[in-house]
């Protein structure tokens, strides 16, 4: 049995807005699964329709083997959410937030209890876990969230987007205690972000979503692996589709290359950067910014969603 | 391994979930810890109803010499002002909700493994017991500026069941408009016209009779009329003259029945109403 299963789902909403347009994913018990995409991908849709807060339109989605649209109350049942937003209720104090989950997702009482000591302790809680949430920081709070949904020990762990608002340090932290999880808990996790660092450190695969469907779905390695080892990327005075073409033309570029704006890259695979710079003095073509490096995820990205992701950012 | 191991559906483990009445429970509980962390949610729906028993009741009745019937004009408005107690109530335990779903916290009980009606009536059940309290000291106030009440068992009965199916009705009204009214600018916009318009025209401050006809009508038809005068009933009138206004019939038990009726009709229609706009409301 999958922990979740997304087939052909759709959602369209009112209006006429297509949001997803026929995913297709299978994420296996104990991974860390990523969404990745930019803001209005279709990621938190995605989401919403697996923890049953958007109706799908059309397509089949299961988590731990629950239909979400039939079997919703199971579904949520072995699920749990990190939400974008914080959910906690400030009013309370951490601990009455803990329990409500625990008393809301049906654990035994003697257990939930052992269990939110355990995440107090695990996740450096204590000093705080008595104080109303509304006293706590950020990233008090967002740790509080995370304990909050481990609380019911689920099968599977929605994170939209944990680190969206945090400052750096927090999130690094963050990070790290996302990390710690697959060591500690039996649990899926399925993480939507538009950070690539994110997806390339905690996820095992990452689904790129970009306009509502999966352009690219693979092991981080295996993204990377499909540009090489090394890329060369500059910034064009003038005309870069007209440069890249250049570089096509003499045999320098595959088509795997891109230009977003004024800057292009180029995976050189076993062609030579020092040839590629030639052959751009060559065409005249004015650079600046020339660099050759290793590729990241954030080039695989940028070429599979192209000038979607600059004004996601 | 063998070709039926093979062809045989993996089992789906039972899911853990909570008892109806535990998670209800769970929910009136963290509905109560933040009304009690917020005193104003309950001090505040009681200023004016209480300036209303304790001062302009009396002073009304020293200017204008007060119903000319039986009835104490004093012991008639303390009445009358649970029809803007329980109303104000109400809207304030329907304006947290906004207040939730804009903070967010509504978010992680929507993903919760519970029926989502239960979140409509973990709240109602907090409603209920605050509106209760919030009766039970207005009408301790008005008693100890003077107005007094003749309660009998059966009394308690009509008042108990009248009280309660009102502002079943109230917080349904209330919830379905938090449901469907996205800002809680706009939500505060609705409370003249959910309580302050009623309690006007129910005969909260005189007998409906007294009202031109067209308006007499319209009060009848409104719950908070037949509500009043069943609390009246049970408390300072034991005749049922404002059953009496409202059904014009010989049996006044009869009467009482047919207001109880009308609350009850409207309680469970405002309640149905409110957990489908809710469910509605609370998926895209």
């Amino acid at each position: 049995m999958q922990a979740i299963e997304a087939h052909a789902l759709r959602k369209i909403y009112p209006g006429g807005v297509q949001a997803v347009k026929g995913v297709d994913f299978v994420v296996s018990p104990g991974e860390v699964f990523g969404l990745l995409g930019p803001n209005g991908a279709g990621k938190s849709t995605t989401v919403g329709m697996l923890t049953t807060a958007v109706v799908p339109t059309s397509g089949v989605a299961r988590v731990a083997g629950y239909d979400v649209a039939r079997q919703p109350l199971q579904a949520r049942a072995v699920s749990s959410v990190v939400f974008q937003e914080p959910v906690v209720d400030a009013g309370l104090s951490g601990r009455a937030n803990l329990e409500l989950h625990a008393r809301l997702w049906g654990s035994d009482p003697s257990r939930s209890a052992n269990r939110i000591d355990e995440l107090i302790r695990s996740l450096d809680l204590r000093p705080l876990v008595d104080r109303q949430v509304r006293s706590y920081s950020g990233g008090q709070r967002r740790r509080l969230e995370i304990a909050r949904a481990l609380v019911s020990e689920p099968r599977v762990l929605f994170m939209d987007e944990p680190t969206v608002g945090l400052d750096p340090r927090i999130r690094r932290e963050l990070l790290e205690m996302i990390a710690s999880l697959r060591s500690r808990e039996e649990v899926t996790i399925l993480i939507t972000t538009h950070y690539l660092e994110e997806a390339e450190r905690l996820c095992d695969r990452v689904a790129i979503v970009h306009e509502g469907t999966v352009v690219a779905l693979d092991r981080p390695a295996a993204l990377l692996s499909a540009l090489g080892h090394e890329i060369l990327e500059f910034r064009v005075h003038g005309n870069a589709e007209a440069a890249l073409a250049g570089l096509r033309a003499r045999g320098l570029a595959g088509d795997d290359a891109f230009a977003v704006g004024a800057r292009v890259t180029v995976p050189l695979h076993e062609r030579g950067a020092s040839e590629a710079m030639a052959a751009l003095e060559d065409e005249r073509v004015r650079t600046s910014e020339l660099a050759s490096r290793a590729p990241t995820l954030d080039d695989v990205y940028l070429r599979l969603t192209g000038a979607q992701l600059e004004s996601a950012a | 391994m063998s070709t039926i191991a093979e062809t045989l559906p993996v089992p789906v483990p039972r899911p853990r979930r909570a008892r109806p009445l535990g998670a209800l429970a769970a929910l009136a509980r963290r509905r109560a810890a933040l009304t009690a962390s917020n005193p104003r949610q309950i001090l505040v729906p009681l200023l004016g109803p209480a300036m209303l028993a304790m001062i302009v009741a009396p002073a009304l009745e020293v200017a204008t010499g007060g119903l000319r019937t039986n009835i104490n004009y004093q012991s008639f408005i303390s009445v009358g002002t649970v029809g803007l107690v329980v109303p104000l109530s109400c809207i304030f335990a329907g304006l947290s909700v906004i207040v939730e779903r804009h903070s967010g916290a509504q978010r992680e009980l929507l993903a919760a493994p519970i029926p989502r009606f239960y979140l409509v009536l973990g709240n109602l059940a907090v409603a209920l017991m605050l509106a209760a309290l919030q009766v039970l000291v207005l009408m301790g106030l008005a008693a100890v500026r003077g107005a007094s009440f003749d309660i009998t068992a059966t009394g308690l009965g009509w008042f108990v069941a009248a009280g309660l199916l009102f502002t079943v009705f109230m917080y349904a009204l209330a919830e379905t408009l938090a449901s469907l009214i996205p800002t809680p600018e706009e939500f505060v916009g609705a409370v003249p016209a959910v309580a302050i318009l009623p309690f006007f025209l129910s005969g909260a401050l005189f007998p409906i009779a007294a009202m031109p006809g067209a308006l007499t009508a319209l009060a009848k038809a409104l719950p908070l009329t037949h509500a009043l005068a069943l609390l009246r009933y049970a408390t300072v009138d034991p005749s049922g003259k404002g059953l009496h206004d409202i059904w014009g019939m010989a049996n006044v038990t009869v009467e009482a029945w047919l207001s109880l009726a009308v609350v009850a009709v409207f309680a469970a229609a405002m309640t149905a109403i409110s957990v489908r706009v809710f469910a509605r409301a609370a998926v895209s």
